[in-house]
């Protein structure tokens, strides 16, 4: 075992040399694709690079799913050796672009929905629709819209990875009953109205933690930007058809969201502390809301304390006034896709499909919902009985919602780093909602 | 002293030089070579590149946010300069005294700081500025000072003065440990003169200390400048550069510009923008700093 494991080290080193030059061509039995490998020891031994965002220490329900899933992969194909590296959320989406300018991307990695267009029409990621036809199964698994998120010029991308709503609102019960307020709010005024009487009760209305710019854009004007704007805007926005950030209704939203900065919602450290510090001061009971995606459903479950669990519910931004866009939207997609490498051939090609196959499949999606997240495959057969109730509160309430576009899950990436800087600054007052869509639209012109 | 020294052929030299140009060559030069070439290209990694001549550079001089950052840098230098080389010199000054006791102590503990990694530091600060749990707001309060609380790195009037204190507070026991070096360095037969004259402590400082270390002086202020126009990872780890843009340095800028927006090319426009501003700050420095001449 040891020798063979020797030997293997030896081999796939060299392949590893060759594909690192960009000219992966171990030639030797290419496998005619679509083919389960599995329990194959007389194979040569094929080692893997993987990048991901899929730290051990995360009480997110997707990253615990998925690293269960290579636990399980590692152990079904003892042949392939994979080399992991994990990274943090912000350091990942760094590094992983940093590799793709050197053309030096690992055999697997999570790609960005921003960063799908970039990467596609640089050639560096394998397009997986023959994949994907030649296994209908895995394909059919799929909820069609994370399949839409990751299609970029009529070509599949990446194999989305979770089905994400980045815009919820946490918000305490006890605390709402406490200042007098009987329901969510359902309109914009009725929102703002409740953040004074939250302000004025002492509490923080809405715990934001922003130090990382990506939460405001994210799990706030991505949503309330839909409100104002309805979906075809973005569409419009997206395919370049005319449709312009300075339009009346975007200006709108972000003039909404400083109107609730204004009137005191958010919390003074907002820019230098980050979405995990945010969840903080409503875990003790500080703050009455906060936004964030489905992710914390689960992370929130293991980390609150017993009281706050209890008094936490969902809900979503109520309806803007002359909003073009619907009530029952809530901004989210797959954001999120594992991608192969371009370069990949023969065996580590195999290897490859198959791990992205194992990590995205329909088993993957029933350990997901047992620890209360929603994969991008539909689950089939999961302990309900595991599941938290504010897990279940979420499924009901999704079942009536509609999806609208994750700002950073969609735009180019110059674009996000505008917008992501310059909410900070017209969450401060320092820059105006108009100007601040003047920069966005130079930058999407610039593009 | 009597022996000869070697006296080795070129072969000899140039093979000891060797390994260390190596190094420098690929770490420093040929990135270097690189950034001047992508500087003048429209690249987004990848294959395709466009070459657009000094385009980035026309832009790199109208961008407003870039002025802006330099400016932000400027500030942190200047009180570096004054913070830094200032504190340390006074301290240097009064730990040469003779009543100084425990003196290696002293040393050491303001010199822990510079053997800090720059992450180390920003999360430490960060803590001490946290709005509701940091120890100068607990500080302030314990004083009755409660008007002075502010969101330290929130707001974008002082973020840039929030973010160089802790610069200014990590480098001190480097330019202590040199001004110390520096004043051993004087005759004690100058201050003994200068007693008989009827020289005090204050101007002791002033008259002789002061002109007979001008020289390392010289070298701390251009070390000084070289070290805060790159400076970066203190910030960047505390801040981002945000609110916005308030605390953004031109080495973040230029970061953001590169992996943000993924414009490498003219990322690229900004770092050579960089060099060739802190070279001449430098010379800028030397310059003024004149011959070694002051005052006699």
């Amino acid at each position: 075992m040891k020798k063979a494991t020797m030997l293997a080290l030896g081999a796939s080193a060299a392949m590893l040399a060759l594909s690192g030059c960009g000219a992966g061509s171990d030639g030797n039995a290419s496998q005619g694709g679509g083919s389960d490998s599995g329990q194959a020891s007389s194979k040569p031994a094929v080692k893997l690079t993987l990048e991901d965002r899929l730290l051990e220490t995360s009480t997110d329900g997707s990253v615990i799913a998925h690293r269960q899933m290579i636990d399980e992969f590692k152990k079904e194909n003892p042949n392939v050796e994979i080399s992991e590296e994990s990274l943090q959320d912000a350091t990942y989406k760094t590094k992983i672009k940093t590799l793709a300018a050197g053309n030096d991307l690992p055999d697997v990695f999570e790609l960005l929905g921003s960063d799908a267009k970039m990467f596609s029409d640089n050639k560096l990621i394998l397009p997986l629709d023959d994949i994907m036809n030649q296994a209908p199964d895995w394909k059919k698994g799929f909820i069609p819209s994370t399949l839409n998120d990751f299609t970029v010029d009529g070509k599949l991308v990446g194999a989305p990875m979770q089905m994400l709503s980045t815009s919820l609102i946490f918000y305490n019960k006890d605390i709402f009953d406490k200042a007098g307020i009987a329901e969510f709010p359902k309109t914009w005024k009725e929102f703002t109205d409740a953040i004074q009487t939250l302000k004025a009760k002492g509490y923080i209305p809405i715990s934001l933690g922003n130090k990382d710019k990506w939460v405001a854009e994210s799990c706030i004007l991505s949503e309330l930007g839909d409100r104002f704007t309805g979906t075809d805007w973005f569409d419009s926005i997206k395919d370049r058809k005319g449709a312009k950030f300075t339009d009346r209704p975007f200006v709108d939203s972000l003039a909404a969201l400083q109107e609730l900065s204004k009137i005191g919602a958010f919390n003074a450290d907002m820019n230098s502390i980050d979405n995990n510090q945010q969840r903080a001061s409503y875990y003790n009971g500080k703050a009455a809301m906060f936004f964030e995606g489905d992710w914390a459903i689960s992370s929130l479950s293991s980390e609150a304390p017993q009281e706050i669990k209890d008094q936490t519910h969902l809900a979503i931004l109520p309806t803007a006034d002359g909003g073009a866009g619907k009530a029952n939207v809530v901004s989210g997609g797959a954001a999120w896709a594992f991608a192969i490498n371009a370069n990949l051939k023969g065996d580590k090609l195999q290897a490859a499909i198959d791990l992205v196959k194992k990590l995205t499949g329909e088993e993957e999606a029933n350990v997901a919902a047992e620890n209360n997240a929603v994969a991008a495959t539909v689950p089939t057969d999961y302990d309900k009985s595991k599941v938290v109730p504010l897990f279940n509160e979420y499924l009901e309430m999704f079942k009536s919602l509609e999806l609208s576009p994750i700002y950073d899950g969609q735009l180019s990436p110059a674009i996000i780093e505008t917008m992501n800087n310059g909410l900070q600054d017209l969450l401060i007052q320092r820059v105006t909602p108009e100007q601040l869509a003047k920069d966005i639209q130079s930058t999407y012109e610039g593009t | 002293m009597g022996k000869k020294l070697p006296n080795p052929k070129w072969i000899t030299i140039y093979g000891f030089l060797f390994p260390g140009i190596v190094i420098y060559l690929f770490i420093v030069m040929i990135p270097l070579a690189l950034s001047i070439h992508f500087s003048f290209y429209k690249w987004s990694g990848g294959l395709s590149k466009d070459f657009i001549g000094l385009h980035n550079y026309s832009q790199l001089i109208r961008d407003a946010k870039f002025w802006f950052s330099f400016r932000n840098n400027m500030i942190v230098t200047v009180l570096s300069i004054i913070g830094q080389l200032g504190i340390a010199f006074v301290l240097a000054v009064i730990l040469q005294a003779k009543w100084v006791k425990f003196r290696e102590f002293h040393r050491t503990v303001l010199f822990l700081p510079v053997v800090l990694p720059a992450v180390v530091v920003g999360f430490i600060w960060n803590l001490i500025y946290s709005q509701d749990y940091g120890i100068l707001n607990g500080v302030l309060k314990g004083l009755h000072l409660q008007s002075w609380i502010r969101p330290w790195l929130d707001d974008p009037k002082i973020v840039i003065y929030s973010v160089t204190v802790p610069i200014v507070w990590q480098w001190i026991g480097l330019y202590l440990i040199i001004f110390m070096a520096s004043i051993q360095s004087i005759p004690a037969e100058v201050y003994e003169g200068a007693e008989i004259d009827g020289a005090t402590g204050f101007k002791k400082v002033v008259y002789i200390t002061l002109p007979m270390m001008y020289d390392t002086l010289r070298v701390a202020i251009m070390l000084c400048i070289s070290g805060n126009m790159k400076i970066f990872d203190n910030i960047f780890v505390m801040t981002g550069g945000g609110p916005g843009n308030s605390s953004t340095v031109m080495a973040q800028y230029a970061y953001n510009t590169s992996f943000g927006k993924f414009q490498l090319g003219y990322g690229s426009a900004i770092s050579i923008g960089m060099i060739i501003l802190s070279l001449g700050l430098i010379l800028l420095s030397r310059r003024l700093m004149g011959g070694r001449t002051v005052e006699s």
